[in-house]
């Protein structure tokens, strides 16, 4: 088990999910795995990996979505079916952050996938340009 | 004897060259001392003096050929010099013209190569200035465009709503859905 890569990790937590175990039960498994490579601080990896596992599977996909102003749910809505539709994934979870220096616009961000449609980005484009 | 008889006819006859008022006894006297005289001259005394002449003649003739020699010399070694004069003075007339062209070439050479360099120079100074041109003009755009981009800023975050955000954001999120 020491010997196993994180992303040999995520493959089997995605299978083991998938298979209908128990989420504490897998989680135990990880942890266990992480404790005896002494890689405790790997642990945030490992989650993304497993989320990055999930969403190529497309099972299923964590998306943060950025705005500058707080989003009503119609439009909660269309991005979560964007999403799906984009990432291929049948479920969405989605995290929303309100920040004002993105100016307007949306930003969504899956582990695989980014979308940046934020005025900041515009801008920043055309500084480049310059 | 004659004398003596000459003097007695005299005196028996003063007739003849003593009407003539000439003393006959006295020329005849001083006649006899002339020859006298001319012949110890020529005895004793004009051979040394003629000796003493003629040496001195010789002396004089011996120094005029000398000093003729001498003069003769004198005009070889002063045409001599002056041949080696005019001589020395060609050579330091060559070699004057010489350096004179040698300076020339050297100061031409110098002027060719002052020009170079300082063409090389304005050159140089050209690209640089070119350079600090574009180099100006670049910082100038940029802080142009940073400009533009921070009053766009400032303004959308004073312009931007809510409505007008949940707008861009669908437009957005139909260009994506393209």
């Amino acid at each position: 088990m020491s010997k196993l890569s994180r992303r040999q990790l995520a493959i089997y937590a995605a299978t083991q999910l998938l298979n209908g175990q128990p989420m504490k039960a897998v989680a135990q498994d990880l942890s266990a795995a992480l404790v005896e490579s002494g890689k405790q601080n790997e642990m945030e990896l490992l989650i993304s990996d497993v989320a990055w596992e999930l969403e190529n599977r497309g099972i299923v996909a964590q998306a943060t979505i950025t705005t500058a102003t707080p989003i009503s749910e119609s439009l909660r809505h269309h991005l979560d079916k964007f999403i799906k539709q984009a990432a291929g994934v049948d479920n969405v979870v989605t995290k929303e952050q309100i920040d004002r220096s993105v100016l307007g616009g949306v930003r969504i961000e899956t582990t695989s996938h980014l979308w940046d449609k934020t005025i900041s980005r515009k801008l920043a484009d055309i500084r480049e340009v310059f | 004897m004659a004398l003596l008889a000459l003097q007695f006819a005299e005196a028996q006859n003063p007739e003849g060259i003593a009407a003539l008022g000439l003393n006959l006894k006295g020329f005849l006297f001083q006649l006899t001392t002339f020859v006298l005289l001319l012949l110890v001259l020529k005895r004793w005394v004009f051979p040394r003096l003629v000796a003493t002449l003629e040496k001195r003649r010789e002396v004089l003739e011996r120094s005029l050929v000398q000093a003729r020699q001498t003069e003769e010399a004198l005009q070889s070694a002063e045409s001599k010099a002056s041949e080696l004069l005019r001589k020395a003075r060609l050579q330091a007339d060559a070699a004057l013209e010489d350096a004179k062209k040698q300076t020339e070439a050297i100061i031409s050479k110098a002027e060719a190569v002052a020009v170079e360099r300082s063409e090389r120079i304005l050159k140089e100074s050209e690209s640089q200035l070119e350079q600090q041109s574009i180099k100006l003009r670049e910082q100038l755009r940029n802080e142009l465009a940073e400009l533009v981009v921070l009053t766009t800023e400032k303004v959308i975050e004073r312009k931007l709503d809510d409505k007008n955000d949940r707008a861009l954001i669908e437009s957005s999120l139909k260009e994506m859905a393209r």
